[in-house]
């Protein structure tokens, strides 16, 4: 007789657990799908619902650049490669880094003093070579930038705009010929140096990202910078 | 299941290491007689990428972020053992809010840990749609991750001393929130998959482990407590503010079957999630002010010496073993994970099981291919 | 079929051709219509799969290819029959080139004799039901050869389970139809639609509780036969890693593809035919249909949207069901659906030739009602599970969530959980 009954009940059970299930998928059909649909149906560009703190790929503003080289020190796997010229003025003749093998950790931008090396909310990089994923941010040799910790510095360039402009343009087909160097420029520490690269952002409009700085200008509202 | 294997004919057949249910690269030599098996041989090793010997090249805070990858459903964790092991080693005192928001970031990434693990035994057994629920879930505790630290799976949010970063009231809101929704998702989830007769039934009886089982083979974490060892590091063998709060540790009760079955560890991991809800509720009300991290050297130098830091994962005891030798890197760091034992009582546990039981059983026992391989 | 062809010799002025030659010309203008129309609507099933899986898992599904991605499955395939067909090294060759065809040939056969309406069926055979349930047992030679001919092991389990599947539930199949025949007294399909009616009432699903529980048998068993979760276990992705069609790519996997999936529609439409009342409408008289052809056309709708339901709850099961593992399987079968079936045949012969007029009403009556109380209580619980997360109902077929993006709180919001909480975080 139990054996009898606990056959029953194993079918009443299936039975009724079963149709509880159905319930739940059954009230998928009347509840709206949650995908967010990336990347072409999205309110806005992605970037820019990505948050404040996202580490997104590097990118570096040589202008604010004092060449300390504490990124490249503070690098866990030496994805970052800086020379500075001895002499004067000291020339930063190069400052690679290979987001290939970047693991976006955070840990380069930290301890840079004038918060030059950001990490922007990009993540959309593919190339069909890995090698082009090594960033060469200086074109030209540059004058290092006589900023000091706590000083603010040139005005800080929207977040991304110079990755951007590299990582539409790896082969560097797009930019303007190399100006001459600008050695009498880097005596007067007042303007902004004039730099002959990074200036002509909307001579070669990105043709990838959907708006080119969308992003707004970071506003660290946020209490969290690196402590 | 022992079924009686009545004539010697012997198939042997290659599961992985490419296979769908074989979580991460891992391979099993199944020794099979048709459909009932004589044993499952796990092999190792294909995702070995000598994350112990990293750590001899790094400074001590440069390798936090490798050791995010050990594990990358649990990040948090390894983060966290690691930073004890070296902190016991400096002697560095965290500060309190420190201690709180590192809380608050394993139970989530427990949480989180455990949504993949259980929805991957239902996704194992054949319903794909419970699995999806628990991922979308877990898209929130990553938007939350990402909001919190930046990134979505590989945190890199412990520091030596510390958090790496603080955070806002508006952040804790969005997490209570986050729980408010989520614990009712849970019964939803329970009601689809755990209470499905066909889904009990293929769990319930399965590959048993009895206490003494679970204890000589090293298991740890949820396996071990599904046996029935009531065994908890966060309460156990404290660290943290963990004694601050309160919280249950639940244990295998055999609410299926027998304890140590499959099922018992399936709904063991059900419930610490709602453990955890309960700790991140505690946590987020009780945060004190103040700093989110002590001052760490960047250059650390240790003298010579070693130590043991070692947290309750989502897969058990992770401990990092570090031995100094006074320079400024690690001499030797070893890595102790939970699904490596795991992974060592499946050939014991596989005789007469069927194929399909040995899918469900790697899945319940959580076996995580990087975090076995390192 | 043989007074049609007549029909149509004199229709063409060709009286003089052998009647053996019209006959075959005949048979194969039909078989290719027949064709056709199952392969559309197996590959419209694989969209409609996509779609049911996706709003299931509280995704979209294929949205691109055409309005609802609806000519999604088109694409397919096209990309299919472009593709190809690699025939591992060490397989049996013919054997394996051979065995997409009886699953292909056993499936649409069958469609032959399906009812779609009074008088669209290609072959009104008065042993239909048997037919049916033979001519379906082919698939399982088909994926035997599979099986055996791709040389793999996964693919030789596979089809090994898989005989031992569909030959066990054809059992209890059977005998769950046989509780029909009973009491229709035929075997032929258009037989036993037009012993039933229009309204529900008059369905063989609520003639009397046994015919009640013989539809879920039968609808449980032709699942199982069909090979589809969560009997699924011949292909059982994370087990095998797809069972006997492993090796398989190209034409020749969809031709597996939508044997299985034109089987979907099959089942659905036995089960319409036998127990949802085919293509009869509510109010409307055979004799009515027969005369009007707006009627016949209504029929043949109706009995499309029987069919096309029952499909849709074999897709929807199919995303909510765990899988059984091999012995339970056959436990299942022999432990509960055949002595079960045997019982609901035993049960009608018994309430056949007791149960007088009158009663057989009233029981009826009673069957329907406690079927729309099932319904009822259903339907309750669907609501209680959206209520229960906080969530609310939406029809929206076509777009998920467009995601908005809260600045003050820096985090990405959708779905319940943005609604839940939009007043919290706009303050
Ligand atoms: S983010 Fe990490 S890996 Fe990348 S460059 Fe900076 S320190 Fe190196
Ligand atoms: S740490 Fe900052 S300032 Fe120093 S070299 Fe790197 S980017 Fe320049």
């Amino acid at each position: 007789m139990r054996a009898f009954i606990e056959y029953f009940a194993a079918i009443g059970r299936t039975v009724v657990t079963l149709g509880d299930g159905l319930a739940v998928t059954g009230s998928y059909f009347l509840r709206r799908p949650v995908t967010l649909q990336y990347p072409d149906r999205t309110e806005k560009p992605m970037v820019a619902l990505l948050p404040e703190r996202s580490r997104g790929m590097l990118e570096v503003d040589l202008d604010r650049c004092p060449g300390c080289t504490a990124c490249e020190t503070a690098c866990p796997i030496g994805c970052i490669r800086i020379e500075v010229s001895k002499g004067k003025p000291r020339l930063i003749t190069r400052f690679d880094i290979d987001l290939g093998r970047c693991m976006n950790c955070g840990l380069c931008s930290e301890p840079c003093p004038t918060e030059c090396l950001k990490h922007t909310k990009e993540f959309e990089g593919g190339m069909y070579k890995p090698d082009l994923l090594l960033i060469h941010f200086v074109e030209q040799p540059v004058p290092v930038a006589p900023v000091k910790k706590g000083e603010p510095g040139p005005p800080p360039k929207p977040l991304g705009s110079i990755l951007r402009r590299l990582l539409t343009d790896p082969y560097g087909r797009k930019r303007p010929a190399p100006a001459p160097a600008p050695a009498a420029a880097a005596s007067a520490p007042a303007p902004p140096v004039a730099v002959a690269a990074p200036q002509p952002v909307s001579a070669s409009t990105p043709p990838v990202s959907a708006t080119p700085s969308a992003a707004p200008p970071s506003t660290p509202a946020t209490s969290g910078g690196p402590s | 299941m022992a079924v009686a294997i009545p004539h010697r004919e012997e198939l042997m057949l290659n599961m992985g290491p490419h296979h769908p249910s074989t979580h991460g690269v891992l391979r099993f030599i199944l020794h099979t007689d048709g459909e009932v098996m004589r044993k499952a041989v796990p092999d190792v090793g294909y995702l070995h990428r000598g994350i112990e010997k990293i750590a001899e090249r790094q400074p001590f805070a440069g390798f936090v972020p490798f050791t995010d990858r050990v594990n990358y459903l649990e990040a948090i964790f390894a983060n966290q053992a690691y930073a004890l092991a070296v902190e016991r080693l400096a002697g560095i005192q965290v500060p309190p809010r420190a201690e709180y928001l590192r809380v608050i970031a394993a139970e989530l990434n427990r949480i989180a840990s455990h949504q993949i693990s259980i929805g991957s035994v239902s996704m194992d057994i054949g319903a794909y749609t419970p699995f999806l629920y628990l991922l979308r879930e877990r898209e929130k505790i990553n938007d939350l991750f990402e909001a919190l630290c930046g990134q979505r799976l590989t945190f890199n949010y412990l520091r030596l001393g510390g958090v790496a970063f603080d955070v806002k009231d508006e952040w804790l809101r969005r997490l209570e929130a986050f729980l408010d929704h989520f614990e009712p998702a849970i019964d939803e989830f329970n009601s689809l998959i755990s209470a499905n007769e066909i889904f009990v039934k293929r769990l319930a009886h399965v590959a048993p482990i009895s206490a003494a089982d679970a204890v000589g083979y090293g298991l740890v974490g949820p396996n071990l407590r599904a046996s029935g060892v009531d065994w908890d590091l966060r309460r156990d063998q404290p660290y943290g503010i963990y004694p601050e709060l309160e919280f249950d540790v639940p244990v295998g009760r055999g609410i299926r079957g027998e304890v140590g079955d499959c099922y018992d560890r399936f709904w063991l991991r059900v419930e610490e999630m709602r453990q955890s809800c309960r700790l991140l509720r505690q946590a987020v009300a009780k945060l004190p002010a103040g700093d989110v991290c002590a001052k760490v050297l960047r250059k650390l130098k240790l003298p010579a010496g070693e130590a043991y830091g070692c947290v309750e994962g989502a897969r058990g005891e992770l401990g990092f073993y570090v031995v100094t030798d006074g320079t400024d890197k690690p001499y030797r760091v070893k890595i102790r994970s939970g699904s490596f034992a795991a992974l060592s009582i499946i050939e014991h546990l596989s005789r007469g099981l069927m194929i399909a039981d040995l899918v469900a059983v790697i899945a319940t026992l959580d076996v995580l291919a990087p975090e076995m391989d390192r | 079929m043989q007074l049609l062809a007549e029909r149509i010799a004199t229709w063409l002025g060709m009286e003089g051709l052998p009647r053996q030659a019209v006959v075959a010309g005949v048979v194969l203008v039909v078989a290719l219509v027949v064709a056709t129309v199952v392969l559309t609507i197996a590959g419209i099933l694989t969209w409609a799969e996509r779609r049911v899986a996706g709003r299931t898992q509280s995704r979209v599904g294929p949205n691109r290819v055409g309005p609802l991605g609806f000519l999604q499955w088109v694409a397919d395939g096209i990309k299919l029959i472009t593709k190809e067909d690699v025939i591992p090294a060490a397989a049996d060759r013919t054997l394996f080139r051979l065995a997409p065809y009886p699953v292909i040939v056993g499936i649409f056969a069958a469609f032959a004799s399906v009812p779609f309406g009074q008088k669209l069926i290609a072959a009104d055979l008065n042993v239909g039901v048997l037919y049916l349930m033979a001519i379906t047992s082919l698939v399982v030679v088909g994926v035997l050869m599979a099986g055996w001919a791709s040389n793999n092991k996964w693919a030789l389990l596979g089809g090994v389970r898989s005989a031992a599947q569909i030959v066990s539930y054809e059992v209890p199949s059977v005998l769950a139809a046989l509780s029909v025949v009973l009491l229709a007294g035929t075997l032929s399909l258009q037989g036993i639609i037009g012993k039933q009616g229009g309204w529900p009432w008059e369905w063989y699903l609520f003639y009397n509780p046994f015919t009640f529980v013989a539809f879920f048998l039968f609808f449980t068993s032709a699942v199982a036969e069909g090979n589809r979760t969560p009997f699924d276990l011949p292909e059982a992705e994370s087990e095998l890693v797809a069972g006997y069609n492993v090796e398989y790519s190209g034409m020749r996997f969809a031709g597996f593809f939508l044997g299985e999936f034109a089987n979907v529609y099959l089942l659905s439409a036995i089960a319409t035919a036998l127990f949802f009342g085919g293509w009869q409408i509510p109010g409307v008289t055979p004799d009515m249909q027969a005369a009007s052809p707006v009627w016949q056309a209504v029929g043949v709708g109706l009995f499309a949207l029987k069919a096309g339901t029952g499909a849709f709850v074999v897709l929807w099961l199919r995303w909510t069901m765990p899988r059984l593992r091999v012995d339970q399987l056959m436990g299942l079968c022999y432990r509960y659906l055949l002595p079960l079936s045997f019982a609901m045949l035993l049960g009608n012969a018994a309430y056949v030739w007791l149960v007088p007029q009158w009663a057989a009403w009233v029981v009826q009556g009673a069957t329907t009602t406690v079927g729309l109380a099932v319904a009822g209580v259903f339907v309750r619980r669907v609501f209680y599970h959206i209520r229960h997360v906080g969530d609310d109902v939406s029809l929206d077929l076509a777009r998920g969530e467009s995601g908005t993006f809260d600045p003050q709180l820096q985090v990405r919001v959708y779905g319940a959980f943005r609604r839940r909480h939009a007043g919290d975080s706009a303050s």
